[in-house]
């Protein structure tokens, strides 16, 4: 591996050590390989792991718990897997790896439908426009590209940050991306002449999370200088920091739902619930149980508001409910840190990736739950 | 959703003033925004159609169809349709969903304005050069035209006193009137079309006679345009006077007696010491502000509508401008130069504030004596402060629910949005798109300083560079 393949997310953020193994060993060329072997359909095993935490505290109240099993494992990727979303029309699952390369698998049946490589660092960060028709990718080689699924092309480089781009995302309409960087700035860019349109001097570390509010009208930006900063798309201010003694460095930040509430992530293996429009912004919910002290995880909400999603140090996935704040399961099947989690924007689906180079799917087995198209 | 953050001061501005930025691609002769306010469409002289995406100052479209100069351009409620009026006789209706013509309209003279109806993008009506208004109605393969006159009504017999010896005497040249705007009213039920004889017009639209007509001027009325809100008219006429009419309510019962309609000129405004002509107006969409460009000047005037005073002169380019659009939501105009056909924008300046930094730091007006708070350096424990905190956790929340959620869109607003199409053709013209105008500057300065101190003089700096 040569020196600039490092990867933002995939190494520790503040010890920058590379914690990746060079191949893992379930690496398999895919391209060469039957799909229908390549991964691993585990559908008909009930994953022993899998457990369920009941915390000593009796069902609460209308928390109906969730029994997410796992549907498919998907390999290919030759490293660890630095993020994965699936697309706003639920099609597809798009994962970004330190491998340089940017994979979108069909959501149903986990067939490989594309590999887009043209990056020439890892990649660290995935987004999906809003029709599902375009990626972009943020890379530790300082640029961000956009493809298009149909053709598999890339259409547009973005250059202009100094420094490996950490993560972005698009905006509602599908016509700015934003994007934060180690170089400490945060740029919002037109995609369709890949101008950067602004830069905000966001922070004095590491940008690790950026967000659009449903409306597109905020920008959430996160730091490892332990900020939550919230932007205005259109002037470009800042229109208030959220801060907590003794906060520790924040790895994701998004916007709920409905965009009344903030959810982050921080170091000291929690996540928290912000309500960022009361004074000073509150901090309403923390939820603890995991482990996240090294890496930037993702976290995701459930399409329904009611559970929170993330990825753990411990391997595992973790389900909160959002009320009570309790555990409601803990996911396990890989085999090294979970990074990224995302949840189906219509059914009840989950697919996570981390370090371990595999991509997994799992379903909400619970009855009455919706996940019943995977065979 | 960003109206409950944002700084108090900054929302109370309710007219643009500065120069923010210009945009360049072709010459433009009209420009119009969509009602949602995030793209702007543009009538070019050379025919060209381009839509530019306000947020992103970016090409978001172009549309060639007409082979001469673009006179009007109007969007569908939703944003979805646009309809072109040109110089080369067509009206084209456009599909935004792939760009493609919907229908195109001939007609046998050019065509001065054209407006879709609010409700019903399949019809619209159209002032054409040298004849009466036309309704238009492309609902079915053939399209439906319907001749609407210019002349005004004529008052019931003896009905009004006064007016009745000045229809006749100016018989003879009504009979030449024209009209050259045709708007529709908010509902969508009447038309209100102004003719070079001062004369306004409202006609039913289902029925097409015209039912009320009144006479504000006796010169030709240029423009008339129509508040977002519906409520308030302004008439650009060629004596120098541009006139403010409140909406007068118009309903299906009012038609019983179309004679009682209060139709009055509720203000003038005008130039009394450089006695300026008025290129193009236009209200802003609440109808508590208009605004107008000059002929053989560079300002846009803009006054409040409540006393009718002048508040504000625009300045920036250094050409005549023509087209001005208020945007739909924002303190922001346009305005067409004329000489370039460049589009200049003003909006407002919003400085940074600072607390919204630093949360934990305050800004203070004075000096204030520090008291230390009772609890401030008592010992306590932190795990134990820990656990309380996260029992007191027990707040119900909501992360889905649409309830209570300040500044989201209307329903009706919100239903299509425009597909970013990514290979608009750009190459093919010699200038390219160009944004000139401090929003590029202070964000390159911000990179550099980091710090919004002092932007002022840089910023004027730019705005002169940028109206060179």
């Amino acid at each position: 591996m040569d020196p600039i393949d490092t990867n933002g997310r995939l190494s520790p953020p503040l010890k920058r050590q590379r914690t990746v193994s060079p191949s893992p060993p379930l690496y398999r060329e895919t391209q060469a390989f039957d799909t229908s072997t390549a991964r691993v359909a585990v559908s008909s095993l009930r994953s022993p792991q899998t457990q369920s935490l009941t915390n000593g505290v009796g069902p609460r109240k209308q928390s109906s718990r969730t029994n997410y099993r796992l549907k498919l494992t998907l390999t290919g990727h030759k490293r660890g897997v630095s993020s994965v979303k699936f697309s706003p029309d639920g099609k597809w699952i798009a994962s970004a790896s330190a491998d340089k390369t940017l994979r979108v698998w069909d959501a149903r049946n986990g067939d490989l439908e594309q590999i887009f490589e043209a990056h020439t660092a890892g990649i660290s960060d995935v987004a999906w426009s809003p029709d599902s028709k375009t990626l972009a990718t943020a890379s530790d080689d300082k640029t961000i590209r956009l493809w298009e699924l149909k053709s598999g092309r890339m259409i547009r480089i973005l250059k202009g940050h100094h420094n490996y781009v950490y993560c972005l995302n698009f905006n509602p309409q599908g016509n700015m991306i934003v994007s934060g960087s180690y170089d400490e700035a945060v740029r919002i860019w037109d995609i369709r002449s890949g101008n950067c349109q602004k830069t905000l001097p966001a922070h004095q570390d590491p940008v690790s999370g950026v967000d659009f509010i449903r409306d597109g009208t905020m920008i959430a930006s996160c730091s490892h200088d332990k900020l939550i900063r919230i932007w205005d798309t259109n002037t470009g201010q800042c229109l208030k920091t959220l801060v907590e003694e003794e906060l520790p460095p924040v790895s994701c930040v998004r916007f709920s739902p409905n965009g009344k509430y903030i959810l982050a992530s921080t170091l000291d293996s929690s996540i928290r619930l912000w309500d960022y429009l009361r004074d000073g912004g509150k901090v309403l919910k923390t939820y603890l149980g995991h482990v996240n002290t090294k890496y930037s995880i993702f976290s995701a909400f459930s399409n329904d508001g009611k559970y929170i999603f993330s990825g753990s140090e411990d391997a595992a996935i973790y389900v909160w409910d959002v009320q009570t704040k309790e555990v409601l399961q803990v996911l396990r099947s890989h085999e090294d840190v979970v990074l990224g989690v995302s949840a189906h924007p219509t059914e009840n689906l989950l697919v996570s990736c981390g370090l371990d180079g595999t991509v997994k799917i799992w379903a909400d087995e619970r009855e009455g739950s919706s996940s019943t198209t995977i065979p | 959703m960003n109206l409950s953050l944002a700084d108090p001061f900054s929302l109370s501005q309710d007219y643009p003033e500065v120069f923010s930025h210009s945009l360049h691609y072709g010459h433009s002769s009209c420009v119009v925004f969509n009602r949602r306010g995030d793209l702007l469409a543009s009538g070019r002289h050379d025919g060209t159609v381009v839509l530019f995406d306000v947020e992103t100052g970016g090409l978001a479209r172009i549309m060639r169809g007409h082979t001469r100069s673009v006179q009007s351009v109007s969007w569908s409620r939703d944003g979805r349709y646009l309809l072109s009026a040109s110089l080369d006789c067509k009206c084209i209706l456009w599909d935004l969903e792939d760009g493609s013509r919907k229908r195109v309209v001939r007609f046998e003279a050019a065509v001065y304005y054209a407006e879709l109806h609010p409700f019903n993008y399949e019809l619209f009506a159209a002032a054409i050069h040298e004849d009466f208004p036309y309704l238009i109605d492309i609902s079915n393969p053939r399209t439906v035209r319907n001749k609407l006159s210019s002349l005004p009504r004529k008052s019931p017999t003896g009905s009004d006193e006064d007016e009745t010896p000045a229809i006749t005497k100016a018989a003879a040249q009504e009979a030449k009137a024209l009209t050259l705007s045709t708007l529709f009213d908010s509902t969508g039920q009447f038309l209100i079309c102004a003719t070079t004889r001062g004369w306004v017009n409202i006609v039913h639209v289902a029925t097409q006679s015209t039912i009320f007509s009144t006479r504000i001027t006796k010169s030709a009325i240029v423009t008339a345009r129509l508040s977002l809100s519906g409520r308030s008219l302004i008439f650009n006429s060629r004596d120098r006077i541009l006139r403010s009419v409140h909406m007068p309510p118009l309903t299906d019962e009012d038609i019983e007696d179309p004679s009682d309609i209060l139709f009055e000129v509720e203000h003038t405004y005008q130039d009394l010491v450089n006695r300026l002509y008025w290129n193009h107006c236009d209200i802003s969409p609440t109808g508590e502000y208009i605004c107008a460009s000059t002929y053989m000047n560079h300002d846009v005037y803009i006054w409040e509508t409540n006393k009718g005073s002048l508040v504000k002169i625009l300045e920036g380019p250094k050409e005549e401008l023509g087209f001005v659009d208020w945007h739909p939501t924002r303190p922001m105009i346009v305005a067409s130069g004329l000489e370039t056909g460049r589009i200049y924008i003003w909006a407002t300046n919003n400085p940074q504030r600072w607390s919204a930094l630093a949360p934990d730091f305050q800004e203070l007006e004075e000096n204030v004596e520090y008291v230390e708070k009772e609890d401030e350096f008592d010992y306590k424990d932190r795990a134990e402060m820990t656990k309380a905190r996260l029992d007191r956790e027990d707040e119900e929340v909501d992360l889905v629910g649409m309830d209570d959620v300040p500044g989201d869109l209307r329903d009706d607003e919100k239903r299509w949005t425009m597909p970013v199409l990514l290979d608009i053709e750009e190459s093919s013209e010699d200038d390219d798109v160009k944004i000139v105008g401090p929003t590029a500057a202070t964000s390159q300065k911000k990179k550099k300083k980091g710090e919004s101190a002092g932007g002022a003089d840089e910023k004027k700096g730019k705005k002169r560079k940028a109206g060179d």
